[in-house]
């Protein structure tokens, strides 16, 4: 939508499948854990080289759906990444379909459930 | 395709964004061509951290909590200059700790007044922008939200964007 009204975009995603699937014009993966797309709080440097690489796929993108992985890695394993933040609850909607799993085949269908249902359903 | 963020979210989570990303189908994807070389350009930043300043309406998380299929589809505007001691992260879907020790962990906009300073870019844009980026029904966000963040942005020059999810 802001593309469509004339102002270039360029999109940084840690899921590129799921942004790629909803259709951008420049796309660019980075394998960065979600809550953190620029890096670690006051690595100045490292967020600068991330933006300043995001940025950079703005001039060099010719055509729609331009897709670009950063060549970033992140410096701690993935199991250290989940710890960090294993005590924050699950979204409400995780929390849902880990207690009625049978829920799941409706986010893949795109059929969400009637409201009151939902809201009325005890557990 | 050889990013894989998934490995660092639980199983639960990642079965719901592969179930999301399954779901969405591109249509027509517009292109706006770069007008001009990027050191000229006036740049805006969007992040969908669900960030809103502390003196600005919060996003509604106890709607999602009571329908978890529902997402706040709105908006908040974030001056440059605006530091993580004047906002909140309200994206019930994230670690909001990180961002909220350092927002430009999510939001970098001295990083890119920074890249001014380096004349990597031509200037800041006045205004920046939150969105929450959990929404699974579109249609507020396509026709609502998001126009009225590319007229603000028209009306501020601004000359190219760059999208931040969280």
């Amino acid at each position: 939508m802001i593309e469509a009204s004339g102002i270039p975009t360029v999109s940084l995603s840690m899921i590129p499948d799921l942004t790629r699937a909803v259709g951008v014009p420049r796309l660019a993966g980075i394998s960065y854990p979600l809550g953190r797309p620029l890096g670690n709080p006051r690595d100045a440097e490292g967020q600068r080289a991330v933006l300043r690489a995001l940025l950079d796929v703005l001039p060099r993108a010719t055509e729609p759906d331009t897709y670009v992985e950063l060549p970033f890695a992140w410096p701690d394993s993935p199991v250290k990444a989940r710890n960090e933040s294993k005590d924050v609850p699950p979204a409400p909607i995780v929390a849902l379909v880990t207690r009625k799993p049978w829920l799941l085949p409706n986010l893949y269908s795109g059929r969400i459930p009637q409201r009151e249902e939902e809201l009325c359903a005890k557990d | 395709m050889s990013i894989d963020s998934y490995r660092f979210l639980d199983f639960a989570t990642r079965q719901v964004m592969k179930a999301w990303a399954s779901r969405e189908r591109a249509g027509a994807i517009p292109f706006a061509p770069l007008k001009k070389p990027l050191d000229r350009c006036t740049v805006a930043l969007l992040s969908t951290a669900g960030i809103a300043r502390n003196d600005d309406r919060p996003f509604d998380q106890e709607r999602e909590r009571r329908d978890p299929w529902w997402g706040d589809p709105s908006f908040r505007v974030i001056p440059l200059g605006t530091t993580e001691a004047d906002a909140r992260i309200y994206h019930l879907h994230i670690d909001p700790r990180f961002g909220q020790a350092d927002l430009d962990v999510v939001l970098p906009m001295r990083r890119l007044t920074e890249l001014a300073q380096e004349g990597f870019v031509r200037q800041a844009a006045p205004n920046h922008y939150s969105i929450m980026g959990y929404i699974l029904e579109p249609d507020v966000l396509v026709n609502e939200t998001a126009p009225a963040i590319a007229e603000r942005m028209r009306a501020d020059g601004v000359d190219a964007a760059a999208l931040v999810p969280a």
